[in-house]
Order: structure tokens, then C-alpha cells, then sequence
């Protein structure tokens, strides 16, 4: 599962940066082509559906690149995990993590607070104040509607052991 | 606040030099000057010594030190994906790679504009098309590099511009620091 991740994230890159290089040159071709005319040229047909085509390819490699981050993510959180049963945890924490709407930061240092690691630890692994990992913590704990570290871990375990697994926020 | 020296003074100067000639060129001079031909010179002789203090110059200069492996590059990404705070005492593996395509572009402008003063090359149109199109290349290439400079800035708060300015680096208490 690992390997499949890292190898899809690869090609990712790959991809983002070629569809890049291509939206650039589309880009500035469409930008030479309004050039001497104004963006009155895109009432010809022509330059219209370039811009159009252009367009298309830019959203796709924004699109791209919020999917990236997302693998990422959880290319992060996986790498010690090799139990089929860490795995299926791990599905059901991430689902319940898309679905309570936590920013990339504060799915990270959740993440690190289930592991069972001292504030001060995940301070030191994200780089960042104490202080700002127990407002993070605290903003996750008011989104899961738990009031504490083992709320928390209580709402997944209870996923895990009661019933089907989660769909909300699935997308691999 | 911890401080680190990280750029020599060969490294920077050569870097604002860059700036220097490659805008003189790009914004200022007649192309058809001989002063235009003259300040293309310096930036392919700057570029040559940059290569050459690539290979014998201090660590953080040395290419060996810094041109990153897929690993490298792919974990900046997860610390931007994941907002983990670590920064690199010299430069990052994506910023290392802008710096091999803007060393190789200016190359290739380099050669094209010499290509176009000979004899054999003069007025040959593909020649000509490939020195404007890689000027183009090298201005986006200039976009995105400060862009991702400011960007970096704000995400590991070391302000990377002023390090290259000052040739230190200054790091919060907080951000870590990859190896």
C-alpha cells in the first residue's frame, strides 16, 4: 500500500510539472494573441476556445496538485504502517478526518496525538510552538465534538469495532 | 532567533550579478548592440565560475551537497503538505532544482546569442526563435523562483532573500532542520 502511494505520488509530480510546462506555453500564446487586439479578441471564435482550452488545463493542474497534497498526507501517516490492521485504522481515522473538515496541520498533529506522543514531542516534530500544537489539538477536539485525547481515540475505536467503515470524504 | 552563515561571498555575489546581467539584457540594452553581446559574455563567463565554485567551493556551494534525489524532493512536498515547519541550511531540493534549470537555460541563451554573431549561424531564423523563446523560459523561470522564494519565506519563517543579501540565515527557535 506504502509502495503504491509513494509511486502514484511520483508520477503526480511528474505530471503537475509537465501539464505546467504546457499550460504555460498555452498560456502565453493566448496572452500573445490578445495582445494587439484586447480582450476583445475573445469574441473570435478561435482565440475564445483557446483561452477556454487553456483555462481548462490550469484548473486541472490545480486540482492536481490539492490531490498531491492530500497523498502526501497520507503517504506521511502511513510510512510505519504495515498491518492490515494499522491500515484499516488508519482508513477510518483519515475518512473521519475528511469529513470533520480538518485543515492539513491539524490532520497532522491528530494524527501524532492518537500515536499517544507528548505535546512537546509533536512541537518538535512539526517545528512548531507548544502552544500552537494545543490550539490545533484544541480545534480538533471541538470539530470531532470530543473534549479530549481519548474522545477522540473512543469515536475511531468505536468506528472500528461497531461497523461499516465510513464513506464521507473517501476518494482512493 | 538562531543564526547560520550559509552563503559565501562568491555565492551571492555571483547570484545578484545574475540578476544584474540577465535584466540589463532582458529589459534594457539594444540587442543588436555590441553591449548587449558583451554583458552575454559575462553572464556565460559568471555561469562558468559558478560551475567550477560548484565543484571546489564551500559545502553549501558544492553541487554535490545540494542537487536533491527523488526522496529528497518528495519529502519537502509532504512537510508542505503536512505544514511541518523544517527548513534546509542550504538550499532546499526544490529550490535546487530552479537553480540547475536557470544555470542551464542561461547556457543555452548564452550559446544561442553567440550562435547568432557567427558566420555560419547569422540570420538563421531557428536560432534566433530559440533565444527569444528561452529568454521567455528564463523570465517565468524568474517569476516562479520569487515567488516560491516569498512563499518558502512566509512557510518556514526564514526569510531566504535577506540570507542572500546578508549570506546568513536566521531561523526560529521552532523550525527544524533537515539534514
Amino acid at each position: 500500500m506504502n509502495g503504491r502511494i509513494s509511486d502514484n505520488a511520483g508520477i503526480l509530480v511528474m505530471l503537475i510539472a509537465v501539464q505546467s510546462l504546457c499550460a504555460a506555453f498555452f498560456l502565453w500564446d493566448v496572452i500573445e494573441d490578445i495582445r494587439p487586439g484586447g480582450m476583445a479578441s475573445l469574441t473570435n471564435l478561435h482565440i475564445a476556445v483557446e483561452a477556454a482550452a487553456a483555462l481548462a488545463l490550469v484548473s486541472a493542474i490545480v486540482f492536481e496538485t490539492r490531490y498531491l497534497m492530500r497523498l502526501m498526507q497520507r503517504k506521511a501517516h502511513l510510512e510505519s504502517q504495515v498491518s492490515i490492521a494499522a491500515g484499516a485504522f488508519h482508513e477510518i481515522m483519515l475518512a473521519h478526518f475528511d469529513a470533520w473538515g480538518l485543515t492539513p496541520s491539524e490532520n497532522d498533529v491528530a494524527l501524532f496525538a492518537i500515536k499517544g506522543l507528548p505535546i512537546a514531542e509533536i512541537a518538535r516534530l512539526r517545528g512548531s510552538a507548544e502552544g500552537t500544537v494545543k490550539s490545533q489539538l484544541n480545534a480538533v477536539y471541538r470539530k470531532a465534538g470530543v473534549s479530549g485525547r481519548g474522545g477522540l481515540l473512543g469515536v475511531l475505536i468505536d468506528e472500528l469495532v461497531a461497523g461499516p467503515l465510513v464513506e464521507a470524504g473517501r476518494e482512493t | 532567533m538562531k543564526e547560520f552563515k550559509v552563503w559565501d561571498p562568491f555565492v551571492r555575489v555571483f547570484h545578484w550579478s545574475l540578476v544584474a546581467g540577465f535584466a540589463a539584457n532582458a529589459f534594457f540594452t539594444d540587442d543588436e548592440s555590441a553591449l548587449h553581446e558583451w554583458i552575454g559574455y559575462a553572464v556565460l563567463a559568471l555561469v562558468a565560475l559558478r560551475l567550477l565554485w560548484g565543484l571546489i567551493g564551500p559545502a553549501t556551494a558544492r553541487f554535490a551537497s545540494f542537487l536533491p534525489g527523488p526522496h529528497a524532493v518528495m519529502g519537502q512536498i509532504t512537510d508542505i503538505a503536512t505544514h511541518r515547519h523544517r527548513t534546509h541550511l542550504g538550499h532546499s531540493p526544490l529550490g535546487a532544482l530552479m537553480i540547475v534549470n536557470l544555470l542551464a537555460t542561461m547556457i543555452a541563451i548564452g550559446v544561442t546569442g553567440y550562435m547568432m554573431t557567427t558566420n555560419a549561424f547569422w540570420g538563421v531564423d531557428w536560432v534566433e526563435e530559440a533565444h527569444e523563446m528561452l529568454v521567455t523560459w528564463a523570465e517565468v523561470s524568474v517569476v516562479v523562483h520569487i515567488a516560491a522564494v516569498v512563499w518558502e519565506s512566509r512557510r518556514t519563517g526564514v526569510n531566504l532573500a535577506r540570507a542572500m543579501i546578508t549570506g546568513r540565515k536566521r531561523l526560529p527557535e521552532d523550525v527544524n532542520i533537515a539534514s
